[in-house]
């Protein structure tokens, strides 16, 4: 680990984690610009790079996408990302007392707590819980698979039929190609192209970057920043001092949120601002510029940021759109997150782990220091900013594998996200499908092949068992408060006006 | 019309194309108790039930199907990138890129001034270290290169 940290100075690690910071802010502050579409827009670059600066550039965005969501919202009260809709509240209120330097400082301040909280928990949490996966079968890595794809439940918003129909359609995503077993080619139309199946990273690429800029191209310009006023101001000392409740409570929030799937920087956010707002004693300044308002939802969704990694690295299975991002550049890179990624490449692990407490650093470093040409990149005309996007879009999937092909098959998948978004299908399910559907079939037929086609194999082995169990305890749960909601919904809309 | 209704007549329609598909898969004899058909029909089932259910609930919908007015300028702007698709072998990388650059912008509510056009060969430009240079992707060069 000591080697890993001395890397940061002697590799181009650091170089990477400041570049992945300095993009992600970049693009947390253009409205509507999510960290996935931010990250799903840097994929196509990272193809040639060694691999972990790619990951590490990769999660140094997310990082980075997290603060910078907060710069809109302090600013002209709209949230970059989804997750910074919280820090709007009193992030705004603030500017509006003419306190916006001193908000940002304090969101800037607060997501380097969070980030370095959720850092420390990753790196205590991910080794254990992948060498409980070392001893995993083909069964329970079918388990794995179910497990990952029972969040479906969870993450299908409004709609549980519309979020199981877009699992569905990724699980037929994932069967494009050569088949697992028998080697036949399933939905390949004949094309060579489609022979090893359809790379999540296009499909990712396809779903938020092209289907945002089709949904932008509808949409007004967003509003200009001031960008001459605007000059970041830390905390005092006593600040310091009234933030680290808050603070704390987000990390708890962020650490709870990131590792459960279907969780996120959002619902922490939320979850982080009303628990603050409660344990506060300051209760009536919430929502009229509270500095705690800021720090909590702050701290929350950049702990998300770094303990979102843990579901990835020891089990393989993304808990939020951002880490499917993050997974399937894991995968361009031939790099299968999950315990043998610990077992064969420890060095890997500890250089990403290293690369985050960079990235987290260079957020502070940054956040400070781009705020002025961040500010004239977001003030920068629509037509512009987009033509560029869209130009760096198509390059970049071309260059993965120098196929027009590809970059043909993620316009239509942009075509899909817009529908997708048009039709309220969520994308996350989607997603799941498609990066889990090969692991599922290919080790359910396996552990057929193996056990004679008894299907009791599953019920046999005990971490498939323990797996299955947790898998069916996540579906019961989500269908429970799915039909509360329901209920609560019937009732109120029942209750006269 | 409903706009579940739209959805799930859609997937339902899928769901049957994908089935049909699954009985063109051949048989093997390196195959499994399940088959090379066997999860994809059994997706084409669930994801028929869905759409059953789906179509079965947005009877009761008040929600319909409405056209969107930006969807001419959704259509459009895909259509930069059909375009870009099918002109970047011929034309080459430095031109297409910059052709999609001045069409998206002029397209996004900009007008074609010199202004644009100096903008689109700067991002060709960029593009193009980025990309060839930086990156070595032999990206298309076109036809007329040779004739220089």
């Amino acid at each position: 680990m000591i080697d890993a940290l001395v890397s940061i100075f002697t590799t181009p690690l650091g170089v990477s984690a400041f570049a992945g910071v300095a993009w992600g802010i970049m693009g947390g502050a253009l409205p509507g610009i999510s960290p996935s579409i931010t990250m799903a827009l840097l994929l196509p670059f990272t193809y040639g790079m060694d691999p972990m600066l790619a990951i590490v550039l990769l999660a140094s965005t997310y990082v980075g996408a997290e603060f910078g969501g907060s710069i809109p919202a302090i600013l002209i009260r709209t949230p970059g990302t989804n997750a910074a809709a919280a820090t709007v509240i009193d992030g705004y209120a603030m500017k509006m007392q003419g306190k916006a330097g001193e908000a940002l400082g304090i969101s800037l301040y607060s997501g380097f707590v969070g980030g370095m909280f959720g850092l420390i928990v990753l790196v205590l949490l991910t080794r254990p819980l992948a060498r409980l996966a070392l001893a995993f079968t083909p069964p329970s890595y079918f388990a794995v698979g179910v497990l990952g794809l029972s969040v479906i439940a969870s993450v299908s918003g409004d709609s549980l039929v519309k979020g199981l129909m877009a699992g569905v359609l990724g699980l037929m995503i994932s069967t494009v190609g050569t088949d697992p077993v028998t080697g036949l080619s399933r939905f390949t139309f004949g094309s060579p192209e489609l022979l090893s199946g359809i790379p999540p990273i296009l499909v990712m690429v396809g779903l938020f970057a092209i289907g945002e800029l089709l949904v932008q191209s509808g949409e007004p310009g967003w509003e200009k920043t001031d960008s001459t006023s605007t000059r970041i101001r830390f905390p005092s000392p006593a600040m310091w001092r009234r933030l680290a409740k808050p603070q704390a409570i987000g990390s708890v929030m962020g650490t709870i949120e990131g590792i459960i799937p279907g969780g996120g920087g959002t619902i922490s956010a939320f979850l982080a601002y009303n628990e603050a707002r409660r344990w506060s004693s300051r209760k009536e300044e919430f929502g009229k510029g509270s500095p705690e308002g800021i720090a909590a939802p702050e701290a929350a969704n950049n702990t998300v940021a770094c303990t979102a990694l843990v579901p990835i690295l020891s089990l393989g299975i993304p808990s939020s759109n951002s880490s499917a991002v993050l997974l399937s550049g894991f995968l361009m890179h031939g790099l299968v997150p999950g315990p043998l990624l610990l077992a064969k490449n420890p060095e890997f692990v500890n250089g990403l782990f290293a690369g985050l407490f960079a990235a987290n650093v260079a957020m502070v470093v940054l956040g400070y220091l781009i705020m002025t040409p961040c500010l004239w990149l977001v003030n920068r005309p629509k037509p512009y900013l987009m033509a560029f996007i869209y130009a760096f879009v198509v390059s970049g999937v071309y260059s993965i594998e120098t196929s027009i092909f590809h970059v043909g098959l993620v316009l239509m998948f942009g075509v899909l996200g817009y529908a997708m978004r048009y039709f309220k299908l969520p994308f996350l399910p989607m997603v799941l499908g498609v990066i889990l559907g090969f692991m599922v079939e290919s080790n359910y037929r396996r552990s057929l092949s193996l056990s004679d086609g008894d299907h009791m194999t599953f019920v046999q082995d005990p971490i498939a068992r323990v797996l299955l169990a947790l898998a069916a305890l996540v579906v019961a749960g989500s269908l429970v408060r799915h039909l509360r909601e329901r209920r609560t919904h019937q009732s109120s809309s029942a209750a006269p006006a | 019309m409903p706009r579940d209704l739209a959805l799930g007549l859609s997937t339902l329609a899928l769901s049957i194309g994908y089935y049909a598909m699954t009985l063109g898969i051949p048989d093997s004899q390196l195959a499994d108790a399940i088959g090379p058909q066997g999860l994809p029909r059994a997706y084409a089932f669930v994801l028929a039930a869905l759409s059953a259910i789906l179509i079965g609930r947005s009877l009761r919908s008040n929600v319909r199907l409405h056209s969107d007015p930006a969807i001419w300028r959704v259509v459009g702007m895909l259509g930069i990138g059909v375009v870009y698709v099918f002109a970047v072998e011929w034309l080459g990388y430095f031109l297409s890129i910059a052709g999609l650059i001045v069409a998206t912008t002029y397209y996004q509510g900009g007008v074609v001034s010199r202004h644009v056009l100096i903008v689109a060969l700067v991002g060709a430009v960029i593009c193009w270290l980025l990309f060839v240079r930086v990156m070595g992707v032999p990206q298309p060069p076109g036809w007329w290169p040779a004739l220089l």
